[in-house]
């Protein structure tokens, strides 16, 4: 395993020799890895690798599924997400999630965009507010602000991914979580979440999890790799792609399994 | 995520090859002919209570409240004052558990428990009249009436009057308490469906925005399962609408209209099913009495059958697989 | 390029900090409701329960074998009468709602275009919405008076198995289209012809799922007593043909409501009955499982 070490004072996640285990099958084993301020990394492997599983349990999404072990710690600023005190509510506020298909709630734009916020009580114009904000940090905005009544719904498939990363982008994560979001939208919505991916990487936190060599090609910074749960290798983007330095990753970059 | 169901994809069946070449038209449209059973039995339904009725024009008095009259709204109030409330009941908990059992218990926990509610939707009609009339009513009259009486008698029709509550128990409270369990598996079973139906990772969207569960239930699964939980409100009301043995059981049958919720009355079921022997005597006033009867049954069925389209529209899934429903 | 993030910034961020409790009361809340809204099971197990020991509690004491072989006499005597004659109609009605609704479910699952097909059943459903009362004032009018029937076990049973017949139709028609359409186009693209294929290939695949709709139906059937008390009459001798009244166990229970009970041997012979009608019917559904648990192993490969 490979990394190139970050300044400590910039990582805002930490994962530190996290095993999945569920029942006797190991999802995940002994995994550990940083993530800093400012970076997509995108997430790659083969399937069944545990690249989804990695990425749940970064916002603790793991629990919903009976029968799974986590060992290890992931750290939060310093904090370890899976201690006693910590309640994962508060966890999946700091920590966004967007799902592989567009999963926007049966209701507006506005109020897709405000969910999260209206779990507390906000100050209508605060909500007014962050809802702008998130839209047009999820390059929506333009397209649906005469218009943010109109049902979710009726959006096309890559609005809606957009609207569900402005949805995730508005209570202000540190952190965006990203399960293969592209993977259900045609190579113009496709195109336009990418780029609004990269205009985020200014401000938060990316971890992109993806099946699409291409695309981590495209946006990322670094690149890891798991192998049946094992973290194999991780770099600077360009550095995985063309100088990789085990053989599994290069057998993964190009497709040739010799 | 949702499950189609089954019979939705038959769109990739192949048609059994064209039998209009070989024999006559009786061989051309026999197999298909069995199929439009069900239809031909609901117009000889509605064909027989027609004719039986002669809709016998009872004049207005039909649409009124005196019985002497022929006037049936008495037993069409009574319905509603029976089944409106024992719809709500049924659908506040049905939620309840349909929610407990979709969205909070183990799975394996919630397996366990949910045939429990099935089974109430298999026991027959009259015995529930029996358990109710013996054992419910009695207890209800000696402990929870003159509670409710004496607690809550200022609010309207929760106060005694003349002869009610009656140590019996029975009654219209009665006959809404037990009609309330008798819907209960149906409003249950279609809700569950309809909340487990929730495509997963949406409920998980909302959990992963720091929502709790319960408030993915308000604010997202419950609002997404809208159509169905509405279809299960019509279907549990075409249910209660049509229930008639428990019911006459337990209402203290009396044509009239109720002074108190404790009072008796009737409704059109218990009507027909408690009076029907005076229309079989064969003179003139019974005759005229079975064409009441089934005038009123021809609305009965009117209700039913409407209610019963809406939801059935509702909830749009062909069958579900609980007896009796 | 990269600029750190300052100390005080993590510090703010402390995840086990709560600044205004809402976190601890949204938590709270939810905890509360996992406990509370399961508890509500208890309302359809309680009444089940109680229903049960009661009836039992009520029967099983003076429960001897002269109950099931001797028939009534006023408020004394046995359940044979109502027993042999609940079986009888029973049986017929189960005829009566096979001839119907097995032809009509296999029709509309094999036959009738798509959209014909979704029509039918929900006039199959609406039907079996329709409320037993009303079937039974059917089956007066169409079979005790017009026909002529009077009040017999011919009307009784035919009655009843229009009312059953909406349920074994369901059965049917998910049964035979719930053949995987592969092996359905298998079966036909190799040239059967289609009585061949309903009847070699379908029919066996389709056979268990039948059945237990059958006996869902029967045990629907068998409780009812709306469509009896209206077409036929609560006799005290089983019925000799089908021209002659039938008594039945709902129907004996109903009679026995209606005449009120003065005498405690009356009250022990309803809940006797009503005893074995829960028995026949939790047979039924016994039976119902049993049949799906064992054609789900069967079965398991074919629908892959």
């Amino acid at each position: 395993m490979s990394e190139a070490p970050p300044s400590l004072s910039d990582v805002v996640v930490s994962v530190a020799d996290l095993s999945v285990r569920a029942r006797e099958r190991t999802i995940l084993d002994h995994v550990s890895l940083d993530f800093s301020a400012r970076s997509l990394t995108a997430v790659v492997g083969p399937s069944g690798c545990g690249k989804t599983t990695f990425i749940r349990t970064l916002n603790r999404m793991t629990e919903l599924t009976p029968g799974l072990s986590v060992e290890g710690s992931v750290f939060y600023l310093g904090q370890d997400i899976y201690g006693a005190s910590v309640n994962p509510v508060v966890v999946r506020r700091r920590m966004g999630m967007v799902f592989q298909r567009p999963t926007v709630f049966p209701m507006s734009v506005f109020e897709n965009a405000a969910f999260g916020l209206r779990l507390v009580r906000t100050e209508e114009d605060e909500v007014d507010r962050a809802v702008t904000e998130a839209l047009q940090r999820a390059g929506l905005w333009e397209e649906v602000k005469d218009e943010l009544d109109r049902p979710a719904l009726s959006l096309s498939g890559g609005q809606q991914q957009r609207l569900c990363i402005a949805r995730a982008l508005a209570v202000r994560p540190r952190v965006l979580l990203l399960d293969e979001p592209t993977s259900a939208l045609d190579p113009g919505a496709t195109q336009r979440v990418e780029a609004t991916l990269q205009r985020l990487k200014d401000d938060i936190v990316l971890i992109l999890v993806t099946h699409n060599v291409g695309q981590a090609a495209r946006i990322s910074d670094r690149i890891a790799f798991l192998h049946s749960g094992r973290l194999v290798e991780v770099g600077a983007t360009v550095e995985i792609l063309e100088r990789p330095r085990e053989k599994l990753t290069e057998q993964f970059i190009t497709g040739r399994y010799e | 995520m949702r499950t189609e169901p089954v019979l939705s994809e038959s769109e990739d069946r192949q048609p059994f090859p064209d039998l209009s070449r070989t024999g006559g038209r009786l061989v051309r449209w026999g197999p298909y002919a069995p199929a439009l059973i069900p239809l031909a039995l609901t117009l000889a339904v509605i064909a027989a209570l027609v004719s039986a009725s002669r809709l016998q024009n009872f004049g207005w008095g039909f649409f009124g409240f005196n019985y002497a009259n022929f006037g049936v709204l008495i037993f069409v109030v009574g319905s509603l004052l029976t089944s409106v409330p024992a719809l709500l009941i049924a659908m506040a908990v049905g939620l309840g558990i349909a929610v407990a059992s979709a969205t909070y218990l183990p799975r394996l926990l919630a397996a366990w428990l949910d045939p429990f509610v099935d089974l109430l939707a298999g026991i027959p009609s009259i015995i529930y009249g029996m358990w109710g009339y013996f054992v419910v009513a009695p207890y209800f009259g000696a402990n929870v009436f003159p509670f409710t009486v004496s607690r809550f008698g200022w609010i309207p029709g929760f106060g005694r009057s003349e002869f009610s509550p009656s140590p019996t128990g029975t009654g219209l409270a009665m006959a809404i308490i037990i009609l309330t369990l008798m819907i209960l598996p149906i409003t249950t079973v279609l809700m569950r469906d309809a909340l487990k139906a929730v495509p997963r990772d949406l409920w998980e969207s909302g959990l992963a925005l720091g929502a709790t569960r319960w408030e993915v239930n308000r604010r997202v699964a419950i609002p997404y399962a809208k159509r169905g939980i509405w279809g299960a409100a019509f279907l549990g009301f075409g249910r209660a609408i049509g229930e008639t043995v428990a019911v006459a059981m337990v209402i203290d049958q009396a044509e009239k209209l109720p002074i108190n919720i404790y009072d008796g009355t009737s409704t059109m079921s218990s009507l027909i099913i408690e009076t029907i022997d005076a229309a079989f005597i064969t003179n003139a006033s019974g005759r005229i009495y079975l064409h009441f009867l089934t005038e009123l049954a021809i609305v009965l069925l009117a209700v039913t059958l409407a209610v019963n389209v809406a939801g059935r529209w509702l909830i749009r899934r062909t069958y579900t697989e609980v007896a009796g429903l | 390029m990269a600029v750190s993030t300052s100390p005080s910034v993590a510090a703010v961020d402390d995840l086990t900090r709560d600044r205004s409790g809402h976190v601890r009361r949204r938590t709270a809340l939810d905890r509360a409701i996992g406990w509370l809204l399961p508890l509500l099971f208890l309302v359809a197990i309680i009444p089940i329960l109680d229903l049960v020991y009661y009836v039992s509690s009520q029967a099983l004491p003076t429960f001897t074998l002269h109950v099931l072989t001797t028939n009534p006499s006023g408020a004394t005597g046995g359940l044979y009468a109502p027993l042999v004659g609940s079986l009888a109609i029973l049986s017929l009605a189960t005829g009566v709602a096979l001839a119907f609704g097995f032809l009509g479910g296999l029709a509309t699952a094999e036959y009738v275009s798509d959209s014909a097909a979704g029509w039918i059943r929900v006039t199959a459903n609406v039907m079996a919405g329709t409320p037993a009362i009303v079937i039974g004032l059917f089956g007066y009018i169409a079979f005790v008076t017009y026909f002529g029937w009077g009040l017999s076990l011919a009307a009784a049973s035919v009655t009843l198995g229009v009312f059953m017949t909406p349920y074994v139709f369901r059965a049917t028609d998910l049964a035979y289209a719930s053949v995987p359409p592969h092996i359905r186009e298998a079966a036909l693209g190799s040239g059967a012809r289609p009585l061949q294929y309903l009847l070699k290939v379908a029919s066996p695949i389709a056979f268990p799922q039948v059945l237990s709709g059958v006996f869902l139906a029967m045990a629907i059937g068998v409780g009812e007593t709306a469509p009896l008390v209206l077409t036929t009459t609560p006799v005290e001798v089983p019925p000799l043909g089908l021209g002659s009244p039938a008594s039945a166990l709902p129907l004996y229970i109903w009679t026995g409501y209606q005449s009120g009970y003065i005498l405690p041997s009356a009250i022990h012979l309803a809940f006797e009955a009503s005893f074995l009608l829960l028995v026949i019917v939790v047979g039924l559904n016994v039976l119902v499982r049993i049949i799906a648990a064992r054609s789900r192993r069967r079965l398991e490969g074919l629908f892959q």
